[in-house]
């Protein structure tokens, strides 16, 4: 029966084909604009991770000053040289890293290559495993380069090919910092959304952009590379002048990961920073009260507020439409079933029952958030093209998958559905008698 | 009037009324705040950056490939690349700075009003201006001076810990920090109470926005210090003559690859991108929620004319009826826009409701403000004229309906 209702209600569309049009695109409208602005809503609160997101930590530690101190402040979400230096020391957790942002310049010798502007990062060793960056060519610098402080390099694929071209660099040298850099691998294209390891300082924004290139941190810090991002001296900055004071300050420059074995590593973690806290308060350090966060990435993202409050905006006023659209695809559908209480009439005098009734023209209703669907996908893919035309930012995040495709049908369907149940429950309770009667 | 019977008979047929009525007070409490936000946004990107004829500046930065080992060779490259930029056809004034109004990177410091202070009595983002920054942005100076060449300190950050003697306010900041008297001759303190460094002011001027250009009053807050910082890297800026900025922005480029060996170009940005990079995000929403706004009244009005037909279809007979016992055009007429009236005065009273609700929501989930009460009756008003217009169709072809239809059978 149910094939049947489906054909009438495709047939019934030619009927009225004003009101159906209206109805058909009013679903249409509502379910392209809840769906474009939920599609962006839903890429940028992805996890980017999955398997690993609650074993992957950020410390943070409340070093500011006693004064000024107010209950539940947050703790600054970077660090300062020398807690970064005594965590990647402190062995815990499987894995840790401290990472900042390094600018350089690159000579690359060629005539046709002019000296230029490169951005990366300085992380420890474990970083590209931690996140799982995947390598085009070779892999990781030693850990017997990084104890050394060596000038080795892992470049992206993309400087590797403006300065190589396609073959492997392996082994060759570049010219960076006064320097000769040996190049311990390539790492292939690696675009994690959210960009979630380099969240703060990141070039290109929580969403875009990608680093240049990957140095050992202590190498770093021995050619007194300057951080390139945000540094938060809170209260009093360095008390002695120069690369070196900043390194013994109280300024944040730092970013650090701890990998767990497990999710439950959390708690633990969390202990053992507290206590290392407690060991820097006898050295003078931390005058405030113990504040220690560690958060995983899902809840680090949530509190760098990576989904930005004009996406929920969008969203929550998208479905304020498409809820509007609803009432109104309830009237219109209120009014298509109304003219044809004739045809109730008949078919109940003819023996079908309220439930027959009730089938029939839900079904209509549905065949309505079928074709409002289809159209409301185009129009879906019509707005998540405006939306990335905003910025390169856009672009990345408005894209659609199986799921939101899918989710889009059935939305509207549903939205149908819901919107057919007054007029159809209407429809039932004509009173063929006198239907009849009046014909 | 006719309203007891336009009562009376909405009341025997309440659904659809109740229908268009929901759809009205939806589209209001969407509609009010849609507009309030846009309207907030728009203004936001509207606000003034301080700088004259922003169209003919722009910023470029350059880094060496290796930096100069003494203060004094670094200083001697940030002169060379400012006569440079100076010597070329088009330019009108350069300055040497650090950062650029809403350049979306730069200093923050706080500002102390007493060295002793342990929390700053603001916080300001921090511009380094020795030569001609005033001129170059054409800012005005509302009290005091601009800086002479005795002002300029020259600050080595690997030898000296202050940052300069002498400096400049904005107009914003001048009044947060001395609410009733004059800023100028006044000293403020960078840095904390362990090392306050202190400087003199020696004029306000009336605007310049931060790196930033918050949309709270921080955005406002400025302070330019006549000291020249040995950085490595250095940041122009440059205005030119009306018309000339593209032609010198890629001049400038080429100029200062060669100035100096090994020399890079960092970024090189007129403050027209500047703007729109910054304001892009608010600008996208602002044109989101127009959309949104502009289909939900489509809709609504959709929603009322098909409604309005079923009615009127409904009501053939009557309408002869009435007709035909002596009621003219008018009055039919009439009869379907007060009914519609009714219906969308309804909405809108519960749409006033609902519309306050979700400003709520929206205050304490997304930290907006408190919306105004014009922007109720502008939506109030809106739909009460779209809910006439919409009617105004299906009542028009109600009253053509003729007498006769009275006399027939169905």
């Amino acid at each position: 029966m149910f094939r049947y209702y489906f054909d009438l209600g495709l047939r019934s569309l030619r009927r009225n084909p004003v009101l159906t049009a209206l109805m058909v695109l009013t679903l249409a409208v509502g379910v392209a604009a809840s769906m474009a602005t939920f599609t962006v809503l839903y890429v940028m609160s992805g996890d980017p991770i999955p398997h690993k997101s609650d074993r992957l930590f950020v410390p943070r530690l409340d070093n500011a000053p006693l004064a000024g101190y107010a209950e539940g402040d947050e703790p600054s979400d970077q660090m300062t040289y020398i807690d970064a230096s005594n965590l990647l020391a402190s062995g815990q957790g499987v894995r840790r890293t401290a990472v900042y942002g390094v600018g350089s310049g690159i000579d690359s010798g060629r005539p046709d290559l002019p000296p230029f502007q490169v951005q990366g990062v300085a992380p420890t060793r474990d970083f590209f495993e931690m996140f799982e960056v995947p390598f085009l060519h070779g892999g990781p610098w030693s850990a017997s380069d990084e104890a050394a402080r060596n000038d080795v390099i892992v470049l992206g694929r993309e400087l590797s090919e403006k300065l190589f071209g396609s073959t492997s660099p392996v082994g060759k040298r570049i010219r960076m910092e006064g320097a000769e850099w040996q190049i311990a691998g390539v790492i292939d294209t690696w675009k994690p959304l959210p960009r979630y390891y380099r969240l703060i300082n990141g070039n290109g924004g929580s969403f875009t952009g990608a680093d240049e290139f990957f140095i050992p941190f202590q190498t770093a810090v021995s050619h007194e590379m300057g951080n390139s991002g945000n540094n938060n001296c809170s209260g009093e900055g360095p008390k002695e002048p120069g690369y070196q004071g900043w390194l013994k300050s109280e300024c944040d420059w730092i970013q650090f990961w701890f990998e767990g074995k497990t999710a439950s590593d959390q708690a633990r973690l969390k202990e053992f920073l507290a206590a290392y806290v407690t060991d820097q308060k006898k050295l003078g350090r931390y005058p405030r009260p113990i504040n220690v966060r560690l958060e995983n990435v899902m809840e680090w993202m949530q509190h760098l507020g990576v989904v930005s409050k004009d996406a929920k905006l969008s969203t929550w006023l998208a479905f304020g439409f498409l809820l509007v659209c609803l009432v109104n695809t309830v009237g219109l559908l209120l009014a298509k079933f109304s003219a044809r209480a004739g045809e109730v009439g008949v078919r109940r005098a003819l023996g079908a029952t309220k439930r027959e009734i009730f089938h029939q023209y839900l079904t209509e209703a549905a065949v309505v958030g079928v074709v409002g669907g289809l159209l409301g996908l185009l129009l879906s893919f019509g707005g998540l093209w405006l939306i990335s035309l905003q910025s390169e930012e856009m672009a990345t995040v408005a894209r659609m998958d199986w799921a939101m495709l899918a989710l889009t049908l059935s939305l509207s369907i549903v939205a149908s559905i819901l919107a057919g149940l007054l007029p159809t429950w209407r429809a039932c309770q004509v009173t063929p008698a006198l239907q009849l009667k009046t014909q | 009037m006719e309203l007891r019977p336009i009562l009376s008979s909405l009341l025997r047929n309440k659904t659809g009324a109740l229908l268009i009525a929901a759809q009205v007070a939806l589209s209001l409490a969407i509609v009010a705040n849609a507009l309030y936000i846009i309207r907030d946004r728009l203004a936001l990107t509207a606000r003034p950056s301080g700088v004259a004829e922003e169209n003919n500046v722009f910023r470029i930065s350059v880094g060496p490939l290796k930096a100069p080992e003494t203060a004094e060779g670094k200083i001697a490259n940030q002169q060379r690349n400012a006569d440079v930029l100076r010597a070329l056809p088009g330019v009108s004034s350069v300055a040497w700075t650090n950062q650029a109004p809403l350049g979306r990177s730069g200093w923050n410091m706080g500002l102390n009003l007493d060295p002793k202070q342990t929390e700053s009595s603001a916080n300001s983002s921090l511009y380094f201006g020795p030569d001609s920054l005033v001129k170059t942005y054409g800012l005005k100076i509302i009290e005091g001076r601009d800086f002479t060449a005795d002002d300029v300190q020259l600050i080595d950050p690997e030898t000296t810990k202050g940052l300069g003697r002498y400096g400049m306010v904005s107009q914003a900041l001048a009044k947060k920090l001395f609410p009733t008297g004059s800023a100028v001759g006044k000293t403020l303190y960078l840095g904390g109470a362990s090392d306050p460094q202190p400087f003199q002011i020696v004029g306000v001027v009336e605007r310049l926005q931060s790196p930033w250009a918050q949309s709270s009053e921080v955005g406002e807050f400025s302070v330019i210090l006549a000291s020249r910082w040995a950085d490595t890297y250095s940041m122009y800026a440059v205005r030119t003559e009306p018309g000339q900025r593209d032609r010198v922005m890629k001049e400038a480029e080429a100029a200062l690859l060669k100035a100096i060996p090994g020399q890079m170009v960092v970024n090189n940005k007129s403050l027209e991108e500047d703007r729109d990079d910054i304001y892009r995000d608010d600008r996208a929403l602002a044109w989101m929620l127009i959309t949104v706004t502009v289909l939900l009244l489509l809709v609504t009005a959709s929603g009322i004319v098909g409604m309005a037909t079923l009615w009127v279809n409904q009501r053939r007979k009557q309408i002869g009826v009435r007709r035909a016992l002596g009621a003219r055009r008018f009055d039919i007429l009439r009869y379907f826009i007060t009914e519609n009236l009714v219906i969308t005065s309804g909405g809108i009273v519960a749409g006033l409701l609902l519309a306050v609700a979700l400003n709520q929501l929206l205050v304490s989930q997304l930290e907006l403000t408190k919306l105004p009460i014009g922007y109720l009756a502008v939506g109030s008003l809106v739909l009460w004229l779209i809910g006439v217009l919409a009617v105004y169709g299906p009542a028009w072809r109600a009253s053509s309906i003729s007498p006769a239809i009275a006399t027939r059978s169905a």
